[in-house]
């Protein structure tokens, strides 16, 4: 069992926060870029994605990795979510997981 | 509310099986058991990290008082080793990663972990067991996560169970309260008797839940409900003599449920019930 190394709920606002930190966010595609993604967060921000792979557009895509950028993570692990995804409740859970809750977390 | 009926619903619905598995699936039957004895906590690996042992015979683990025997985890699957008998991997759910092991001892077990891959989602229900100081899941049920807001929910569930058992019964002791009123709220200020009876409720359980409990009653007091401005933090903290921060979180949680509200500012508070 190993806690060491979490990966933080954020969106584009908690971002900033977690610089140089290990995070998991949700982004929908909006184009690829060679050895790029760029993506809407669930608060409705651009965010950058460093990562070898491309997705499809307007697909939600998860991406775990080290946040290395006001606006921009290294990707670590990125699954393909699919074209249907509830951004509002994931952004709840952005908020819950790092305020009141985060010991449940982190 | 939703209790056995539900459970019972549901594992008609699965074609009469007893497994425990397909009971488990819908959202009902997971809040329920959140309160039952043998029933499904969903976890994240961070909890399980701190769950400890109970002191009973059956050597389980507790989490948040509730026992955590059985569980269910979501997250993604890494270095998984398939065995004759078993198959082992790792569940990482972003929280941590948790060793998994599924005994395959039929083709329909078989059957049910080959699908499963590394990088893929899946929830996982089973057994918490602990081994050499090391926890570990036994798991009875493996299955992918096919609509990935399932992840949401399953994180948004754990906060939620959390919730629920760490929440102190403060509903059921209302009642109580009104009626222990006209023997401990007299209006004079004798603090004795008052405090004693205080004293030797908190001795009975746990810290958190008789802070809240405490606080409340005060609040209730009629000499307090009578106030037009209620209470002010520190008036409680000192009247209780704990430190206000514990009474600012008891504050916190009753305005958040509804038991009291703040008046003139910030630090006044007054009980939302007529007495």
């Amino acid at each position: 069992m190993d806690t060491s190394s979490p990966a933080v709920f954020v969106n584009a606002e908690l971002l900033k926060m977690y610089q140089g930190r290990r995070v998991r966010v949700v982004v929908q595609v909006m184009r690829n870029e060679g050895g790029l993604i760029v993506g809407q967060s669930t608060d409705g921000h651009q965010l950058t994605v460093k990562v070898s792979q491309a997705f499809p557009l307007s697909h939600f895509v998860e991406v775990i990795g080290i946040a290395d950028g006001n606006q921009s993570i290294r990707a670590e692990i990125c699954t393909d979510f699919g074209d249907t995804f509830d951004t509002l409740a994931y952004n709840e859970l952005c908020q819950l997981a790092n305020g009141k809750f985060k010991n449940l977390f982190l | 509310m939703y209790g056995s009926q539900g459970d019972g619903g549901a594992s008609l619905f699965s074609g009469g099986g007893f497994m425990p598995s397909q009971a488990t699936q819908t959202p009902d039957s997971s809040f329920s058991k959140s309160r039952g004895a043998q029933g499904v906590l969903p976890l994240t690996v961070k909890q399980i990290s701190e769950a400890y042992h109970s002191n009973d015979d059956k050597s389980n683990f507790v989490v948040d008082g509730v026992d955590a025997s059985n569980v269910r985890l979501r997250g993604l699957v890494m270095n998984k080793v398939e065995k004759v008998t078993d198959v082992t991997f790792t569940l990482d759910d972003g929280t941590g990663r948790i060793e998994v092991h599924r005994w395959v001892n039929e083709t329909s077990d078989t059957n049910e972990m080959a699908l499963i891959q590394n990088g893929m989602y899946v929830t996982i229900n089973g057994s918490l067991k602990g081994f050499q100081g090391k926890k570990h899941v036994v798991a009875f049920s493996v299955r992918p996560v096919i609509d990935f807001n399932e992840i949401t929910l399953h994180f948004i569930e754990c906060i939620h169970v959390h919730l629920e058992n760490t929440r102190p019964k403060v509903l059921g002791g209302i009642p109580a309260q009104v009626q222990a009123n006209p023997i401990s709220g007299t209006v004079t200020p004798t603090r004795t008797p008052v405090s004693n009876q205080f004293s030797s409720r908190s001795s009975s359980s746990g810290s958190e839940t008789d802070v809240y409990k405490l606080v409340l009653d005060v609040f209730q007091e009629p000499p307090n409900l009578a106030r037009e401005h209620g209470l002010h933090v520190e008036e409680v903290a000192r009247r209780l003599g704990l430190p206000v921060e514990k009474i600012k979180d008891a504050i916190d949680y009753h305005v958040d449920v509804g038991h009291i509200y703040s008046t003139i500012d910030d630090n006044h508070y007054k009980s939302a019930c007529n007495g």
